[in-house]
């Protein structure tokens, strides 16, 4: 090669070879780096799955519980009624239980539990107060909320897609599901199960957490890379 | 360096930048657009589908059109051989009906006259497409895939009511 580069004539050819070795070496290097990312998975994130609901509410204190309170935080919700025998008592057990294991997830960001009551009429603030005292819940991390039933019906079977409705009996009929919640109000997580595996919503909140402690810099790239090419837990 | 005619190089040029193309589109669209063949959606044991308190297909016929919120509804559908049921389903104008089929025996269909609604209905999978319909009439549904001698009778009607 060196040879024909001395002769005349030949280094426009030459230099012509060089563009189309470039042209395809960038290629394949491209290629590659888009293979080994979404093989390799360098990082994982969890899918934007839809927007939460926005809801105007009132807590277990009885005082304004918004969707606009939680921004910036990530947040775990359920719902249940204070009068419930059925799987609503096994759901509220596993929230009681991520509350206990809140505190091992390193987050430089707050993480909640919200629970909404889907029975505005007997449980008011007084109620809900007792039943979260006697489930052992922190009120400075688990908050819980009812509002008017309308409101109620568009947010939890609107917004969150989960049916529940009343009996004869006065019970409820309620599909057990857990939602996990970003700082930005997208859901990012769905457990639509009475018995969630509490390690993986554990896992799910380290994840959202990581994502928060790097969403500056070239950290930022990355991670939406990542969402690019599905990088999400299997 | 061996000869080569240069219309015959130009074709070999055209013909692998041509492939890099059809390369780079397989890649982009399954990796960054995450392009993917219909995956089910949820799994779970076909002969306990039908098992009251085991799942929403368990539930009573009539309870399994549910409204979730006004005008949003969500239809569990069990597909046998050979009908599905519920056979009728009555939902409002202007309603979004997110349709749940599965099967407890074979591979049977799912088709939506007048909609996009088309699936494949699995034993043990559960088939999920939403539709919202804003004018009233009647929908036809339909098995379509071959699912033995009473496959003909495997129909229902979805009725959108003014």
């Amino acid at each position: 090669m060196a040879a024909t580069v001395t002769k005349a004539g030949t280094p426009y050819k030459s230099s012509g070879m060089l563009i189309w070795r470039l042209f395809f070496g960038l290629f394949g290097l491209m290629a590659a780096g888009v293979i080994w990312f979404s093989t390799a998975r360098p990082i994982t994130v969890l899918p934007r799955i839809t927007l939460a609901p926005g809801f105007y509410l009132s807590d277990q204190n009885g005082e304004r519980f918004t969707s606009e309170d939680l921004r910036g935080q990530i947040v775990l919700y359920n719902f249940t009624y204070t009068n419930c025998t059925d799987p609503c008592v096994a759901t509220s057990q596993v929230m009681a239980e991520v509350q206990s294991r809140l505190l091992t997830v390193d987050a430089s960001v707050p993480l909640k539990l919200v629970t909404f009551s889907i029975d505005p009429d007997r449980d008011d603030a007084a109620q809900m107060a007792a039943y979260s005292t006697e489930l052992g819940a922190d009120g400075s991390v688990w908050h819980w909320a009812t509002g008017g039933a309308k409101q109620l019906k568009s947010v939890i079977g609107g917004g969150f897609g989960v049916f529940y409705d009343v009996r004869e009996d006065g019970r409820f009929k309620l599909d057990p599901a857990f939602f996990l919640v970003d700082g930005s109000g997208v859901i990012r997580a769905e457990y639509r199960t009475e018995e969630p595996d509490i390690d993986i919503i554990m896992r799910d909140f380290g994840l959202l957490a990581a994502e928060v402690d790097h969403s500056e810099g070239i950290y930022r790239f990355a991670y939406e890379a990542a969402h690019l090419f599905s990088c999400y837990p299997r | 360096m061996i000869h080569v005619d240069p219309r015959e190089r130009n074709f070999i040029i055209g013909t692998t930048i041509l492939l890099l193309i059809f390369g780079t589109a397989v890649l982009v669209s399954s990796f960054a657009f995450g392009f993917q063949v219909p995956a089910p959606v949820e799994r779970l044991d076909p002969k306990l589908v039908a098992t009251p308190g085991q799942s929403p297909w368990g539930d009573p016929v009539e309870e399994r059109v549910r409204e979730l919120a006004p005008n949003k509804y969500e239809v569990y559908i069990l597909a046998q051989a050979w009908n599905f049921q519920p056979r009728e389903i009555r939902v409002p104008v202007g309603s979004t009906v997110t349709f749940m089929v599965t099967s407890k025996d074979v591979q049977h269909g799912f088709r939506l006259d007048g909609t996009n609604v088309n699936m494949m209905v699995l034993p043990g999978e559960v088939a999920k497409l939403t539709a919202t319909f804003d004018e009233a009439g009647t929908y036809n549904f339909v098995c379509h895939e071959y699912c033995g001698v009473g496959h003909h009778t495997m129909y229902g009607q979805l009725i959108v009511e003014p």
